[in-house]
């Protein structure tokens, strides 16, 4: 073989190495899109061509499933811990940024530790306080346990997006006239709005996926789409056409969002470890 | 427009000291540069005066009023910053109008006087955009317009020319001379560029670790330096250095040549300055010493010679159509009356 | 105001929320692993016994013991798996063009599906009767096919390792992409011109300076696969028997459907330990950056 030809198999290899990896990691998800749109009985025989229904949908958002209150529920606790998270994070982000303060450093590497403790581990105490004061099976008991996941995740991003805003900019605000705060508020926020905007797309993601804690705390009222998924369970096994359509329900919206912040993805996922 | 007083400022970071115990008096309309390598304590000099850092000790005035508790927005300062610090989410006409909408001037006001900052720097046509869509040369003009659009008691400028390249650098040193003649306003500069330097100043302060070397005007640091490091931080090429002794009238290089006679008492140790423009190159035998050229250059000018001296290299300036080679034997003389003496312990010029 | 109040209050409303939702549980765990703690008797949870739940856990309890074996196992297997696949995956798609590019926004989406739907799938995908990959499997190992993958304590843990390391590959890909993308063109480059072969410049130059990233990753994935629950449960919900029970799914079990909080609440904190560690290491790299 000539160099020019070992250099094109390799090439031809490495091709079709990334195009098995890609169908790979696709057809678990294609899967649960296919079925959605199948009856049950195709389901049942392993078709790839089938007539698609859009049945599967009715059904979930119809009694006895009701999947239209669980939308509800996810949409506002984790738009909700979104907006309480990301206000607060900024001004603690800017802070830690820009400031040394005293134990600085302790204070980061607590809210980062936080971040790794098992939600097993917090949500027992949570537990028992909401039965004590019956926070339990609401949404607001869910908002404020998914605080615990997202804040520390949301300081941290955003201090990185932060660090990223040049000092010279805030510098020649603050020697043109302005005070700390006009400083956070023209120019701080509108420079870090897209940074801004991907973290609270991030934190928006962690806490609709959210399972453990909607399990724990939930069981009728504030049950949220990941938990709802157990409802489909038949007498006779899953009924995997109608768990399917839960499923792209579920999925998504998170899709759009997830590719909406593709850029920041890594950064923001190992909290500026990577950049 | 004001006048600046510096009383035995000090900062310091932990056991670095940035600033040291230094006093300095910049006078009423005064351009003055603070020279010096990087680390030498002139950025943060600056930074003080415009309260972005806090002086550990000392006191800093402008015009009457002490300034050490205020902040930099109340401080009547305008700053133009090395990488320009614009605001990237406004326009340029926004830019340039910041100062005067942070400080409450009528927006009546405001357009007229931008316009007029931007037509003294030459970006009228470019007030619609953002800065991403300028160039740094016009990147550098908005810096400057949004420093002059009010006018401060004081223009502080950190570096601002050395992100442009070098033909822009030169061309952006005029309008800077320029304008600053024009508006008259107390200017503080700093640069490590001794071109920079002696070409803007009423006077230039060359700043190592942290202390003043000298304070004086281009003509006086250039002409006069007061130490070695002085000496050899001004010129291009640097300030040739001989080690060498003086003995009856002669200073006699490490290498025991009798090079020339200087007007000083003996001793057994001492420096021999000498610029390159202050030796004449001869053919081999009728300079004052015969030296072997280790590399020859043209830059066009003139040429350049580094010549082999015992074991020193010391380059000498040579007529632009001197061409010689590499190895080849020329004569050296040098002018008597520009040789500067230093003390190699204490660093300090001994005056002939 | 002056700056040294600023910062402080500026940082108060966050560290107040962090305190209430992240410490004080931790703080009350640790207290109610030393009570009796039963939900279903009042005045248990400020009983308190010493550290026998503790020592119940390692002495009285092969449930715990066969829960941390299995969490080790999974942890070691699916970091392993997940971070040598991801780095092939990686220096496949590194290169960039156009195939590689739009593989590498693929590779977002498994991150945004929920660990419990993930789980979810893969129960669907390894149905012996229409599964997908049973059906695949089937055909290529011919014993394999029509077996019950989730009724056989090895093949569901084997099942349980996939779906993880399916679900995490993609996150792991890209961020070793991006450790890929900063070691310099130039010293690659100059290895090539001093004659080194591809596996050589990857061995003596790539992979050297990919060591920091590929630490932050493996550090990041052990975390993340010791706290394993969503797809466990959703999955096989820590069977046959206890055969797929991760230290989470343990605790959850005993704390929820047996209602020992203050057992459960002991083995937790026991799980924390190695947090701690893994914590500081990460936090060792993320400061070395500034």
């Amino acid at each position: 073989m000539t160099g020019r030809q070992r250099k094109q198999l390799w090439a031809a290899v490495q091709t079709a190495l990334i195009l098995i990896a890609m169908f790979i990691m696709l057809v678990p998800i294609l899967w649960i899109f296919l079925a959605a749109f199948k009856t049950h009985v195709d389901v049942y025989q392993l078709k790839l061509f089938f007539t698609p229904t859009l049945e599967n949908f009715g059904i979930v958002f119809d009694d006895p499933y009701r999947l239209g209150e669980k939308l509800f529920n996810s949409t506002v606790v984790a738009l909700v811990t979104v907006i309480i998270a990301i206000p607060v994070a900024t001004l603690a982000a800017y802070s830690f940024s820009r400031f040394s303060m005293r134990g600085e450093t302790m204070m980061l590497v607590i809210i980062l530790a936080t971040q790794f403790v098992p939600a097993v581990v917090i949500i027992l105490p949570f537990f028992v306080m909401f039965r004590d004061i019956g926070l339990l099976d609401t949404r607001v008991g869910l908002i404020l346990v998914n605080l615990a996941i997202v804040m520390p995740f949301a300081i941290w991003m955003i201090k990185g997006f932060i660090d990223g805003i040049p000092m010279d900019t805030e510098e020649a605000a603050m020697v043109d006239g302005s005070s700390r705060l006009q400083v956070i508020r023209n120019i701080v926020l509108p420079m870090a709005a897209p940074g801004l905007l991907t973290s609270a797309i991030f934190c928006f993601i962690i806490a609709w996926n959210e399972f453990l804690f909607a399990l724990i705390l939930t069981n009728k009222n504030a049950v949220t789409l990941p938990i709802g998924l157990a409802l489909f369970k038949g007498e006779e096994g899953d009924l995997w056409n109608l768990l399917s359509a839960a499923g792209i329900i579920i999925m998504a919206p998170m899709f759009v969002l997830a590719l909406m912040i593709r850029k920041y993805f890594v950064q923001g996922m190992t909290m500026g470890a990577v950049r | 427009m004001a006048e600046i007083r510096l009383d035995n400022l000090t900062k310091r970071w932990g056991d670095f000291v940035g600033v040291d115990n230094q006093s300095l008096h910049i006078r009423d309309r005064e351009f003055l540069v603070l020279l010096g390598p990087s680390g030498c304590g002139k950025t943060t000099t600056m930074r003080m005066i415009a309260g972005l850092e806090e002086p550990t000790a000392g006191e800093i005035r402008i015009g009457d009023r002490l300034v050490n508790d205020d902040l930099p927005k109340d401080r009547d300062v305008a700053m133009v910053f090395q990488n320009y610090g614009l605001y990237p989410h406004m326009t340029i006409f926004e830019n340039i109008a910041y100062p005067l909408r942070v400080r409450g001037v009528a927006k009546s006001d405001i357009r007229p006087r931008v316009e007029k900052a931007a037509e003294q720097v030459e970006l009228t046509e470019f007030l619609d955009r953002k800065p991403k869509a300028l160039s740094g040369g016009q990147r550098q003009r908005v810096a400057l317009a949004r420093a002059i659009v009010r006018t401060p008691k004081v223009f502080l400028m950190d570096e601002p020319l050395s992100n442009l390249d070098a033909k822009l650098r030169v061309t952006m040193r005029a309008e800077l001379k320029h304008l600053s003649r024009e508006l008259q306003i107390t200017t503080v500069y700093v640069t490590h560029d001794q071109i920079e330097a002696m070409t803007l100043a009423d006077r230039v302060a060359v700043m190592k670790h942290g202390v003043i070397q000298q304070l004086g005007t281009p003509d006086e640091i250039y002409n006069d330096p007061a130490n070695l490091f002085v000496a050899g931080f001004i010129g291009s090429p640097a300030m040739n250095l001989i080690d060498g002794s003086v003995k009856d009238g002669m200073f006699v290089t490490t290498g025991g040549t009798r090079l020339v006679k200087i007007d000083a008492q003996d001793r057994d140790a001492a420096i021999l300055g000498v610029r390159a423009d202050d030796m004449q190159v001869h053919e081999a035998g009728q300079g004052d010493i015969d030296v072997k050229i280790y590399a020859f250059e043209n830059t066009g000018e003139s040429t350049l010679l580094t010549v082999q001296w015992g074991r020193q290299r010391v380059i000498a300036r040579g007529d632009r159509h001197l061409r010689k080679d590499q190895n080849d034997v020329v004569g050296i003389s040098l002018n008597e009356d520009h040789l500067y003496l230093f003390d190699p312990e204490t660093e300090n010029r001994i005056r002939i | 105001m002056r700056d040294n109040t600023l910062k402080y209050l500026l940082v108060l409303p966050a560290v107040v929320v962090v305190f209430a939702t992240a410490i004080w549980p931790l703080i009350e765990a640790a207290r109610l692993s030393f009570t009796v703690g039963r939900l279903n008797r009042p005045g248990s949870l400020d009983q308190y016994l010493g550290w026998e739940n503790y020592a119940w856990a390692f002495l009285e309890e092969p449930a715990f013991w066969n829960s941390v074996w299995v969490t080790a196992v999974y942890t070691t297997l699916t970091v392993g798996l997940t971070t040598i696949l991801a780095l092939g995956l990686a220096l496949l798609l590194a290169p960039g063009g156009r195939l590689r590019s739009s593989a590498q926004t693929l590779l977002i989406l498994p991150f945004a599906m929920s660990p419990a739907l993930i789980g979810v799938s893969f129960r669907f995908m390894f149905n012996p009767e229409f599964g997908l990959f049973d059906a695949f499997f089937g055909v290529l190992i011919p014993p394999l096919a029509d077996v019950s993958w989730l009724a056989d304590p090895t093949l569901a843990f084997a099942v349980v390792v996939m779906a993880d390391v399916w679900g995490w590959i993609p996150f792991l890909t890209l961020v070793l992409i991006g450790g890929l993308a900063s070691v310099p063109r130039d010293t690659i480059e100059a290895a090539q011109v001093d004659g080194a072969s591809g596996w050589r410049v990857f061995r003596d130059v790539t992979l050297p300076q990919l060591g920091p990233v590929l630490a932050v990753v493996i550090i990041l994935k052990s975390i993340f696969s010791l706290k394993t629950f969503d797809q466990v449960f959703m999955l096989t919900n820590g069977g046959p028997g206890t055969a797929t029970q991760t230290l989470s799914h343990y605790i959850y079990f005993n704390g929820m459907k047996y209602g020992q909080i203050g057992y459960s609440a002991a083995v937790a904190w026991l799980m924390v330990i190695p947090m701690i560690f893994l914590t500081y290491a990460y936090a060792k790299f993320v400061f070395r950056k500034g």
